[in-house]
């Protein structure tokens, strides 16, 4: 035989191996991409899946009360100050005025302009170290001040010239009249600022505004009833000193309807506020494409005076004001402070209908319940429930003891019992704030919040009919028992049964049939394991499994659909999966432990149980892990078996009825209301923590095992 | 109680630890080997060599009755042990195998601590004296006490090849056998290790009868004082073709596959 130059010639050469060689690693290069971009794909999806619930989890919602907290407030403080004794009431602050002046003792309130005619006699009290003045009641930095505003739109001025002249002559007015109906008129300052912007918006000036007049058409009005008077005032000397020859229309209605009918409806030209406009009432104005001017026209200031004769007040905190002026605080002064004189408090304010007594008591007492005492809203609470139901609360526990917090719970549960009218998700928030805030507007009193409705409250709370109050407690402990009866009947069994077929089956026909029989059980789809839970469990053994037979039995309960019976049904359900698993788990054992151990003289018994069953250990765990998150998550079965759909009292244990968090999110998405849909999607989330949770448990615990040896 | 617990009278077997007569083992249909008869001497090593397939490993396994782990294996004949056949109706294998240690191809140490590697086979077999003088007898037995004395809470999987394949023999000295059957002890070694080892089987004469099967012939050579030549023709069924003095079948083998073997012209 003839030595070939190269005996390997049939191998590609040199250079043409080189490329082979290249072509062989871009082969594997194509594979690897392929399976990053199936491992990235399958990361993405689930990512989208989980972001597309969490969307649906979080984001702001309409929030109608059945009572609005503020008046709630309102109402309970009004009552307690009016029902203090060695009080004087009088719709007519002159009245108020005069009372104090003569008496040491006293101490009231009343419009600032009243105080202003008076300084001789009375002393006006300094709150929280801010001086009753104009300019600190229109900057707002004074607790009894607020500024009032006149709103209108670059539109209205430019093409109606009737009303662009009569804001003009309201701000060239406007250091009169405020005080003539009992306000603080406006600073010099605000006026100016408020004609310059006049000037911007219609390109006049003061040489210029002559071109206006004569002027005609209506001139339409409306909103607070705070700033009406000084509209009213102004509008009948703009008649009488200008050559005007149009219709004036003036109404209340308040500032929100005020804003809504400047931009919304657009049937007036003019809005009073005793408020600036806020983010949503800015919103609506934008979707309507109009761009809202306001003018600061005066002030609204509440003045707390003394007598000049009294000798210890000069300033006053907000909190002496509280106890000075509610039925559950002071009695004399020195109750308030202990420098103050042994002598009684005379109370003068003015009458239930005043809108000043309305503001004093929201300036001092607040508008939120949040800032209230304990005492306060345990009063509000025992005002508007019925006994029954205080009674019911109190032998929870006694309403006495709970926490302040607690308290605002409950008075939000149970008077305010806020309720969810609209509901938008993440991106709607994010992206469209504007419309959300113009559709609030529309919802008579509803109050714009984001909301996350995955939250404690939610997780803690059992299930409820009304969206607002609905948790999910019941359903995750149902859905604990009902899995953890699972694991109890699955887990061992199906390990004895695997061992038996590894380490004990000789492969006899029994066993062939066993085997195939197991393997074919694996597939058989799950609402059939529900149809033998029902036939077997909950009606063969109604009397166990209802607990009848251990004398435990609930009459509720007597049907047999209880949690033991879902568990044994998924327990048979997973059995399969544990007993594949496990058999893996234990033939992938190396024989050499086993030949190891039977070298030792060890029986069968102490090479399965000291060697094949702890090697096994992680493996059987894995399977355990798939077969409880299975079990965890099933809901067919269950639906067969008899869970209930809705039922607010937690399982007690095993002879209880029940629901579980897959048959909860079944039962929400199956409702119309979007409501629904998000908390489904909270629970939806909550299940994935909770699985997640379980599975890390489990894994670690996996992981334990194997780093032993 | 089938099996005379003394190690020390000559019992039946005289100056034999074991003997094999006219053992066949089939797997299934299959003859794996066929009228063996071989006369195991106390403590003293014999090696039982031959080509691939001849039968040696499933011979030595007979000894301990391990191939009755393997379903379809079966065993015709007498293997004496005290007198006694351990393949009679009333010779539980368990109890065997607590007579007739094993030492296996691969180190197979527990997957637990070296401690606990050695006291167990101790444990289940009912052992009521001191557990950590047991370890370090065994221990320094296998000549391994000095390396790991310090660290035996650590995994047996810690320690390098040749020490857990001593390791191993120190867990089958631990439960007092009187024959320890060792399948290529050494096949998985390095030369130092492998050396090591073979010291050991050495010393460990001085306690044990050893048998020891191996594809090495200069290391039946070195170890062994008798050796048992297995073959095997067309049918497959190793036979045992020669046994006798080490020595002499090395130097002068009666047999002329013997001879073929050992200088190497076939196998």
């Amino acid at each position: 035989m003839a030595v070939e130059k190269r005996p390997n010639g049939a191998f590609p050469q040199d250079e043409a191996y080189t490329g082979f060689v290249r072509k062989r690693r871009r082969v594997g290069t194509f594979f690897r991409t392929l399976f990053l971009l199936a491992t990235v794909l399958g990361i993405v999806i689930l990512a989208l899946l989980v972001l597309d619930v969490a969307n649906d989890a979080f984001g702001y919602v309409a929030v109608q009360n059945r009572i609005d907290p503020e008046t709630l407030i309102d109402r309970y403080y009004k009552t307690q100050m009016l029902a203090m004794p060695r009080t004087l009431t009088s719709e007519d602050d002159v009245v108020l005025a005069d009372g104090i002046a003569a008496r040491p003792g006293a101490i009231g309130f009343f419009g600032l302009s009243y105080y202003q005619d008076r300084s001789e006699q009375l002393r006006a009290l300094n709150i929280d170290g801010v001086a009753p003045t104009t300019d600190n009641a229109v900057s707002d930095d004074y607790l009894l001040g607020r500024p009032l505003f006149l709103y209108t739109s670059q539109g209205n001025l430019l093409r109606q010239p009737q009303v662009a002249a009569f804001v003009n002559f309201y701000l060239n007015n406007a250091a009169q009249v405020a005080e003539e109906v009992g306000y603080v008129n406006a600073s010099a300052e605000n006026l100016a600022e408020g004609l310059s912007q006049w000037e911007r918006a219609t390109s006049l000036t003061a040489s210029t505004v002559d071109t206006l007049y004569p002027a005609s058409g209506a001139i339409r009005v409306a909103g607070s009833s705070t700033v009406q008077p000084i509209t009213q005032r102004m509008a009948e000397r703009f008649q009488a000193e200008l050559p005007f020859s149009g219709e004036f229309s003036i109404d209340g209605g308040g500032t929100l309807a005020g804003f809504q009918r400047l931009c919304r409806d657009q049937d007036i030209d003019l809005a009073d506020a005793s408020r600036a406009m806020e983010r949503p009432d800015v919103a609506v104005c934008r979707n309507n494409k109009i761009e809202p001017l306001a003018f600061v026209v005066g002030a609204d200031a509440i003045t707390v005076a003394v007598s000049q004769q009294n000798d210890f007040l000069n300033g006053i905190t907000r909190e002496q004001l509280r106890q000075i002026f509610i039925f559950i605080g002071a009695e004399r002064w020195n109750e308030v402070d202990p420098s103050w004189p042994d002598s009684a408090i005379l109370r003068f304010i003015p009458g239930e209908d005043s809108g000043t007594l309305d503001f004093f008591v929201a300036q001092v007492f607040g508008d939120s319940l949040e800032e209230l005492p304990k005492e306060d809203l345990l009063a509000i609470l025992t005002a508007n429930i019925s006994a029954g139901r205080l009674r019911a609360l109190n032998a929870e526990r006694s309403l006495v003891d709970r926490a302040q917090e607690e308290m605002v719970e409950l008075v939000l549960s149970e008077v305010v019992r806020p309720d969810v009218v609209e509901s938008w998700s993440f991106t709607e928030s994010l992206f469209n704030r504007d419309e959300i805030d113009a559709e609030v507007a529309t919802i008579p009193n509803a109050v714009l919040e984001f909301k996350a409705w995955l939250n404690w409250d939610f997780i803690t709370s059992p299930q409820s009919s009304n969206p607002t109050l609905a948790g999910i407690r019941t359903a995750i402990l149902g859905s604990l028992w009902v899995t953890l009866i699972a694991f109890l009947v699955a887990v061992p069994l199906g390990v004895g049964a695997a061992t038996y077929l590894e380490e004990y089956s000789k492969g006899s026909k029994l066993d062939g049939l066993i085997e195939t029989n197991i393997n074919n059980l694996a597939g058989v789809p799950s609402i059939i394991y529900g149809m033998l839970g029902l036939a077997v469990f909950v009606r063969y053994f109604g009397e166990i499994t209802s607990g009848i037979a251990f004398g435990a039995a609930d009459p509720s309960t007597g049907n047999g659909r209880t949690i033991l019976s879902a568990g044994l049904t998924l327990g048979l359900l997973i059995l399969p999966l544990v007993i594949i698993n496990a058999r893996e788990a234990i033939r992938a054992v190396p024989r050499a432990f086993r030949e190891a151990s039977y070298g030792l003289g060890a029986t069968k018994w102490q090479t399965t149980w000291s060697h094949v069953l702890p090697n096994a250990i992680p493996g059987i765990l894995t399977g355990v892990i798939l077969s409880v998150s299975r079990a965890f998550g099933e809901t067919a079965p269950l639906i067969v078996v008899g869970v209930s759909t809705f039922i607010v009292v937690d399982p007690s244990g095993p002879f209880s009825k029940f629901t579980t968090l897959p048959v909860q999110i079944f039962q929400w998405t199956s409702r119309p209301q979007e409501e629904f849909q998000r908390l489904a999607a909270a629970a939806i989330l909550a299940l994935l923590f909770l699985l997640l949770a379980l599975n890390a448990t489990a894994i670690y615990l996996r992981n334990r095992f194997k780093r032993n040896y | 109680m089938a099996l005379n617990n003394s190690t020390n009278s000559n019992g039946a077997n005289g100056k034999y630890a074991a003997e094999a007569h006219g053992l066949n083992i089939y797997y299934g249909a299959f003859q794996a080997v066929r009228d063996i008869r071989l006369q195991i001497e106390r403590q003293k090593i014999t090696a039982l060599i031959g080509p691939s397939g001849c039968g040696k490993s499933t011979v030595l396994r007979a000894f301990n009755r391990m191939n009755d782990l393997i379903p379809v294996a079966r065993t015709e004949g007498n293997v004496l042990f005290h007198g006694k056949n351990i393949y009679d109706p009333d010779v539980d294998a368990v109890e065997v195998r607590r007579r007739v240690g094993m030492v296996f191809q691969k180190p197979n140490p527990f997957p637990k601590s070296i401690y606990e590697n050695i006291a167990w086979g101790a444990k289940i077999n009912g052992y009521k004296g001191n557990l950590d003088d047991l370890v370090e007898e065994s221990l320094r037995g296998a000549a391994l006490w000095d390396e790991v004395k310090d660290k035996l809470k650590e995994s047996g999987y810690s320690l390098s090849g040749g020490q857990q394949q001593r390791l191993c023999i120190a867990r089958a000295i631990a439960i007092k056998p009187d024959i320890i059957l060792m399948d290529e002890p050494c096949s998985a070694l390095d030369p130092i290790a492998t050396l090591r080892v073979e010291e050991l089987m050495k010393e460990l004469t001085e306690h044990y009868t050893i048998i020891i099967v191996t594809h090495n012939m200069q290391q039946a050579a070195r170890v062994s004082d008798y050796t048992a030549f297995f073959t095997v023709k067309d049918d497959r069924t190793g036979y045992l073709e020669e046994f006798g003095v080490t020595k002499e079948m090395f130097t002068r083998p009666k047999s002329q596959v013997t001879e073929d073997y050992i200088t190497g012209r076939f196998g």
